[in-house]
């Protein structure tokens, strides 16, 4: 039987799709440009972040989605919104999977070699959320020899890892994929606390009452802020984003977003900074 | 792209714990779910008819159901009704529960093909019931569908790293884990890989040996 | 303990996250099938490198799990010229990589059973390999393993509860995030679960009429 086999030929068309492809995708050299041209901003996050990010009714709610509508309004382009699990948000960035992380995400000096973060929107240092009834947690240092738990790949985790190792019985750490998870298994009784930035667990103890704020926060302080990639295309669309936030400064419409959702406005640079973590 | 393996060294304590973790849920939860398939299909096989019907019942609708979708009832369900399992615990008991059905088919079918001329035989010569499951059918089966068993053990295998979802610090979760934190996640996902892949040959491998070892005894 | 208010509003948005669920799965197993007869014959090639790289194919979709595999895919295609690769593309392309691995063994099984002579004789009669494979080979690999593909289809649409990894808001995720807006899990989690048994109940015992349908026409 003569050998003739069928499948050198979609082989090789294969290799000249992916080849092909590859030539195609020659990246725009400006970010705003092509988010401008193609009229939809692709942003990443999480809706398990309240009050950032959230479902109510089975619908997004919370200040991520109001800023940025208003930013998207001012850049005229539509929000394209990719809910994902927290520990693929960073690297789906990274792959050009969208264009933006409004996660928010805590800016750290690491983080802030790696990625182009836009000015401060909130404060975001580190406490710790407890059971209303459980009275045997009064400091920080009260969780010596008990549980905790924090998102899988967050700073905030890193924070309490670090926090944890100086309290004489460092307590046993708990790495959820989401902050639900670390509320649910809080209320549950698996935890006896959650380490999240302050403006999260006020808001999470403000909608249930069966959490309680555990003050001071343990963490330096710390800012939250959205990132791009960081490459040269993607500085303009920060700087553009950037500039709308400082007019919101300006007008006022910024302290509104933060009263609404935190109950405070919270000072923030408005100015690139120097992070302490 | 760069490409840093020393991520891996820095953190190879970490990373054996999360290997260990994977091991003990995949084994114990295998374990407990063959001892639980094969009662299922004792019960289907001995029991009256209604219990057939309701462990017909039970089967269908774990087999249903996706994996993360029962961990998700037992560990977040469970605290509704005063079930608080530890994420371990609740891996290897989902595990074990979830693969029983498969388990209790894979000896069902087992059961059926050894020859009745032999169950036949076996009651003339005044043998128990339970003599003949555990003398005659049992040997003979485990024969047959070995290769059934371990194929399942691969599936189990691949299933621990679901775990992640609710806690676990299995592989997966330690290795994205260290992934996130030090933005190397390419590294950590190829090791995660190669880790995976090796479990699952050597479980082949080892399931080839012993079907050889075995199958000489049938081919008499 | 079940609250049904809360039962009857998600209801419409569980059905939207089904059809999301449902076309993924869906997609991901007709492409899968696609996949599977290039790697099936591939490995049923004389050609040991294509022997070799179909089976390398299997050893790799079939040795990690599913949920890593996700990961890679949604990190690393960008990589391979697919930018903006939107969650319901990077969820299709690794079910469909995935279940081709699997569909493959299967098709392989079927090929196998087909006595040589068949292939021979159209050969003799001036068929193209190809046209062997497609029109002679392939329909009774397919009738012959009808049953394990519908259960294969099962295990996919089962799968397809991770692809929330790569962001597509599938009926686990939507069920998870209604769960994590009033604490009600084990209700929604349920609830869950039965939906999918609703699908995968009915598919699996339409797979076992096929096989007992297929064992009779052979007996």
């Amino acid at each position: 039987m003569k050998k003739c086999n069928p499948f050198r030929q979609p082989l090789c068309i294969l290799t000249l799709g992916v080849g092909l492809s590859m030539a195609v995708s020659t990246a725009y050299a400006d970010l705003l440009e092509e988010v401008k041209e193609r009229g939809v901003l692709n942003i990443g996050t999480e809706f398990h972040f309240a009050p950032f990010a959230y479902l109510e009714a089975g619908q997004q709610s919370g200040l991520n989605l109001e800023l940025m509508e208003r930013i998207g309004e001012e850049l005229e382009v539509s929000i394209n919104w990719i809910d994902l699990p927290w520990p693929s948000v960073l690297p789906g960035l990274e792959a050009g999977n969208y264009d933006f992380v409004a996660g928010p995400a805590m800016i750290t000096r690491e983080r802030k070699l790696r990625y182009n973060f836009t000015l401060p929107i909130a404060e975001a240092t580190v406490a710790l959320l407890k059971r209303a009834d459980d009275d045997s947690i009064q400091t920080p240092e009260d969780l010596s020899g008990k549980t905790a738990g924090g998102g899988r790949g967050t700073a905030q985790l890193e924070q309490l890892q670090a926090f944890a190792a100086e309290l004489p019985e460092p307590p046993a750490i708990t790495e959820y994929v989401d902050y639900s998870q670390t509320y649910a298994d809080l209320a549950a009784g698996r935890i006896d606390a959650v380490a999240n930035s302050l403006p999260n667990i006020a808001y999470t103890a403000t909608q249930r009452p069966m959490f309680e704020v555990v003050h001071p926060p343990f963490g330096q302080p710390a800012y939250f802020g959205y990132m791009a990639r960081n490459d040269e295309a993607s500085a303009s669309l920060i700087d553009a984003i950037n500039e709308i936030i400082l007019s919101m400064h300006e007008d006022g419409s910024f302290e509104e977003l933060q009263t609404k959702w935190f109950g405070q406005p919270m000072e923030v640079p408005i100015e690139d900074f120097e992070p302490e973590i | 792209m760069t490409f840093d393996l020393t991520i891996i060294t820095a953190n190879a304590g970490a990373i054996w714990n999360a290997f260990l973790v994977t091991i003990y849920t995949w084994l114990a939860g295998s374990a407990l779910g063959i001892v639980a398939g094969l009662v299922i299909a004792a019960l289907m096989l001995f029991g009256g008819r209604p219990l057939q019907l309701l462990l017909r019942g039970v089967i269908e609708l774990v087999r249903g159901t996706p994996f993360l979708v029962i961990l998700f009832l037992v560990y977040y369900g469970g605290p509704a009704f005063g079930v608080r399992l530890g994420a371990v615990t609740a891996g290897v008991l989902c595990i074990a529960g979830y693969s029983s059905v498969y388990f209790a088919e894979i000896f069902r079918s087992g059961f059926a093909a050894v020859p009745r001329g032999q169950l036949e035989a076996g009651e003339c010569l005044g043998l128990s019931r339970f003599d003949l499951l555990w003398r005659v059918q049992l040997p003979q089966m485990l024969v047959l569908i070995l290769p059934a068993i371990v194929n399942m053990l691969t599936i189990l295998c691949k299933e621990t790293a679901v775990l992640s979802i609710i806690t676990v610090p299995e592989l997966t979760a330690v290795l994205t884990g260290i992934g996130t934190r030090t933005f190397t996640f390419i590294e950590t996902l190829l090791v995660l890989c190669i880790a995976y892949l090796l479990l699952i040959e050597i479980t082949s491998r080892a399931g080839r040996w012993l079907e050889r070892r075995v199958g000489t005894y049938l081919q008499r | 303990m079940f609250d049904w208010p809360t039962f009857v509003f998600s209801l419409p948005l569980l059905g939207k996250a089904l059809l999301i669920t449902l076309q993924t799965s869906l997609l991901g197993n007709a492409f899968g099938f696609v996949i599977a007869i290039l790697i099936s014959s591939m490995q049923l090639a004389k050609m040991p490198l294509l022997r070799r790289l179909g089976g390398s194919y299997i050893f790799i979709f079939r040795g990690v799990p599913l949920l890593v595999q996700l990961l890679v895919i949604y990190y690393l295609a960008p990589m391979l010229g697919l930018p903006n690769l939107s969650p319901m593309v990077a969820a299709v392309l690794a079910l469909s990589l995935c279940s081709g691995a699997y569909i493959a063994e299967i098709l392989r099984g079927g090929l196998m059973a087909i006595p040589p002579g068949q292939r021979e004789a159209a050969h003799l009669l001036g068929m193209s390999r190809p046209a062997i494979l497609l029109r002679i080979e392939l329909p009774q690999a397919v009738q012959s393993t009808l049953p394990s593909l519908v259960n294969e289809l099962v295990l996919l649409i089962k799968a397809s509860a991770l692809v929330s990894v790569v962001g597509l808001a599938d009926l686990t995720r939507v069920a998870q995030n209604l769960a994590a807006s009033d604490y009600l899990f084990f209700q929604h989690y349920l609830v869950l679960a039965g939906i999918y048994c609703l699908i995968n109940i009915p598919l699996t015992m339409f797979g076992r009429r096929l096989e007992r349908h297929l064992q009779r026409s052979l007996a």
